[in-house]
């Protein structure tokens, strides 16, 4: 499962996590880098009323290559959690073909699961980058790098649009530490895969 | 066409009476062969075997006595090592090993002394002459507006006579009656060739640790290194160890004709591309590993395998020149600035025809002189001078990289041109950080502040220097560690000489690894 998710006419895309998170701005951008930059239909459909003020919150994207007629979720294709609660709720109505990206330091997996996952510290890493708000921005680096649900320009570009003035370039490095953290995950697969594990084996 | 030049070197006790009886019967001895009467071939060290070959001989015989005829009794078998490991040397540079013959002969076999004589001229005429061109240098009176110059240059006027340099001076604290200040008071005070001012200059270890501790940042080791330049110009050297081999080789390497065989020996598990625009620079370790094999079996080469290992784990496949010279540090920091210049030019110009953009090295020297020597000296690359620990924490720090666990506790030795001179001590340390050993305890002097190997430029080595590094290993055994890791090939081949004191026992012995061999050995994808 190394390559990424083929391109197919019509992706469900769900983004959960806590309010404040940034889930539903994550699926701003993500929707409108593939409709307005890579030229596609896109809807976004949110959940957030009193969940919103620190509970669980969910941001639903469709993007497809013609007119979208319902704009809910039904079986996601990709699931992103930065929540425990994002997790249990949605982590098995991912498509069996689908992927689950998780903040591996905010939710713990359970066993059993033969879907394709992804850990990523994205917490983390928005935390080494001085703003923990931007794990949202490096999980969407992340995505463009392991799926081609909208191209990587599209997203960079839309990212920048979209942040607050004066954060455009903390975001750019951010959605940059993001894809490269998945490019290096993809290698790393691809390597193990050839019988390739460390440098001298 | 001139003749080939051929030294033969011949044992003064058994061949010689060979030799004679030749020249008695007036026999058909090869015109250019120059005979040289030594008192064994065992003290032939491999420098002077060398230096034969910098000045401009195209081949050298080194005839001796038959094993258990020595008079000396372990000469034969000396110089077997020595001609072993020249050959060695030979080869790395392109010359050729079989330029350099040794054989033995009994006083009254005169008639093989002269076939061996015969074919092995006919050998040399079959090779061709050697392309080494020798550099004479003039000798000049030393200057006083130079050192004035010097002296001004460095602002060491600004010393403030404080002692601070000399409270901190490894070689003031091993002992030695060597003072900073008093050596700079002197200068100042126009004394340039009195016997203790010429054994400070070359005793310093320009490792910068007084000019970090100067109220007046005088910049020492700048200071030493120009006062090196010009005392050697008035023809005043200082000590240079191992017989001044290195410096010889170093300068044998100005050659611009030479085919140098620098990567020859490069495991075939490790993939370069001659068309990357990233060149790795891998440095002098191949010599030193041949140089150093029959006394210390040191591995200095797996620092440049294992980052070539390192960097294609990462899938970048750097090009490797295979003529790949020395960048000159230990020249310039021997007072050779001439021939660090013609090395710096030929450097600069293999560079530009291969169209490098980045140059990644290992070695800090390496990584200094590019970077900052270069330029300082009019010969700026325009090429982006990465150290490879860079390059690496950047690969890494994208994230997917896990490292084995290893079952060593560990202690790390600073390079003192990359933790001092550039001011760097935490670039090894976030690596070092990211492996996962059993633990990672640090010496009493560490950092910006840590002790030096001992040795600095193949110069100076005496008991202070033993001394200094038998003060470092105990520092480093008592952190309880049982591997020290090195960053510098040097640091490596220093400690590892200082542990073979026989007065020492196992004492200040430890197990010593390279960073990036340690890294090479435990990186995985996680």
């Amino acid at each position: 499962m190394a390559t990424k998710t083929a391109s197919t006419q019509h992706k469900e895309v769900l983004i959960t996590g806590f309010g404040g998170q940034g889930i539903v701005l994550a699926g701003q951008i993500l929707g409108k880098a593939a409709s307005l930059v890579d030229r596609k239909e896109s809807t976004l459909t949110q959940s957030y009323g009193p969940e919103a003020r620190g509970g669980a919150c969910s941001a639903q994207v469709i993007i497809s290559q013609s007119t979208i007629h319902y704009p809910y979720v039904r079986i996601p294709h990709i699931v992103l959690c930065l929540s425990q609660g994002g997790y249990d709720k949605y982590a098995n109505s991912v498509r069996s073909d689908g992927m689950l990206i998780v903040d591996q330091d905010l939710v713990r997996i359970s066993e059993g699961s033969d879907r394709t996952l992804y850990r990523v510290p994205a917490t983390r890493i928005a935390e080494e980058l001085g703003r923990k708000m931007m794990a949202n921005i490096v999980m969407l680096g992340f995505l463009s790098a392991v799926s081609d649900v909208v191209t990587k320009d599209a997203l960079h570009a839309t990212v920048v649009k979209s942040v607050p003035k004066g954060t455009e370039e903390l975001n750019s490095t951010a959605f940059h530490k993001g894809y490269d953290y998945g490019a290096a995950i993809l290698k790393g697969i691809e390597k193990k895969a050839a019988g390739k594990k460390g440098a001298k084996s | 066409m001139d003749k080939p030049k051929i030294i033969l070197f011949i044992c003064n006790w058994g061949p010689h009476a060979a030799f004679q009886s030749l020249q008695d019967n007036d026999a058909d001895i090869p015109v250019e062969v120059r005979m040289i009467r030594i008192p064994c071939t065992g003290r032939m060290s491999k420098s002077l075997l060398f230096k034969s070959f910098e000045m401009g001989a195209d081949g050298v015989a080194l005839v001796g006595c038959e094993p258990g005829s020595c008079r000396y009794g372990s000469g034969t078998e000396s110089a077997e090592r020595n001609v072993e490991d020249t050959r060695g040397i030979l080869h790395l540079l392109g010359l050729g090993g079989d330029r350099l013959r040794l054989a033995m002969f009994l006083p009254e076999e005169s008639e093989a002394l002269l076939r061996f004589l015969q074919d092995f001229s006919d050998v040399i005429e079959t090779i061709g002459k050697s392309p080494v061109t020798p550099n004479p240098r003039d000798v000049a009176a030393l200057s006083h507006m130079e050192t004035a110059r010097i002296v001004a240059a460095h602002d060491v006027y600004a010393c403030q006579d404080c002692g601070k340099c000399s409270s901190a001076c490894p070689v003031t604290l091993s002992g030695k009656s060597f003072s900073p200040r008093a050596m700079a008071n002197a200068i100042i005070g126009g004394d340039l060739d009195s016997p203790a001012v010429v054994e400070d200059v070359w005793s310093c270890l320009t490792c910068g640790l007084c000019t970090d501790r100067c109220p007046s940042v005088v910049n020492f080791p700048d200071f030493i290194r120009e006062m090196r330049h010009m005392l050697k110009c008035g023809g005043v050297e200082g000590q240079q160890s191992h017989g001044g081999f290195f410096q010889s080789l170093m300068r044998t390497m100005t050659s611009p004709h030479l085919t140098i065989n620098h990567w020859d020996w490069l495991p075939p598990d490790i993939k370069t591309d001659e068309k990357s625009p990233i060149l790795y620079f891998g440095g002098c370790a191949p010599y030193f590993d041949t140089f150093f094999r029959h006394h210390l079996g040191v591995n200095t080469s797996d620092i440049l395998s294992d980052s070539l290992r390192l960097m294609n784990f990462f899938d970048i496949f750097p090009a490797i020149h295979p003529g790949e010279r020395c960048c000159g540090h230990d020249l310039l920091w021997s007072g050779d600035e001439e021939n660090f210049l013609r090395l710096a030019r030929l450097n600069a110009k293999a560079f530009q025809e291969m169209g490098i953009e980045e140059i990644v090295t290992s070695c800090p020297e390496c990584f200094r002189t590019l970077s900052h020597d270069y330029p300082r000296a009019g010969i700026p690359l325009n090429i982006k001078v990465t150290h490879v620990y860079d390059l690496l924490e950047k690969e890494i720090s994208k994230g997917a990289v896990d490292f084995e666990e290893t079952e060593h506790r560990i202690t790390f030795q600073d390079p003192c041109r990359l933790s001092r001179l550039e001011g760097r001590p935490e670039l090894p340390r976030k690596l070092l950080q990211r492996l996962r050993p059993q633990g990672i305890k640090e010496m009493q002097d560490r950092g910006i502040s840590a002790l030096c190997c001992g040795n600095c430029a193949w110069t100076g080595c005496d008991s202070y220097t033993k001394a200094l590094q038998n003060k470092r290993l105990r520092q480093a055994r008592a952190t309880g560690s049982d591997l020290l890791v090195t960053a510098c090939p040097k640091c490596q081949i220093h400690l590892k000489c200082a542990m073979q004191d026989p007065f020492r026992g196992n004492e200040i012995e430890m197990e010593i690894m390279d960073l990036t061999g340690l890294m090479a050995k435990t990186i995985k994808w996680e």
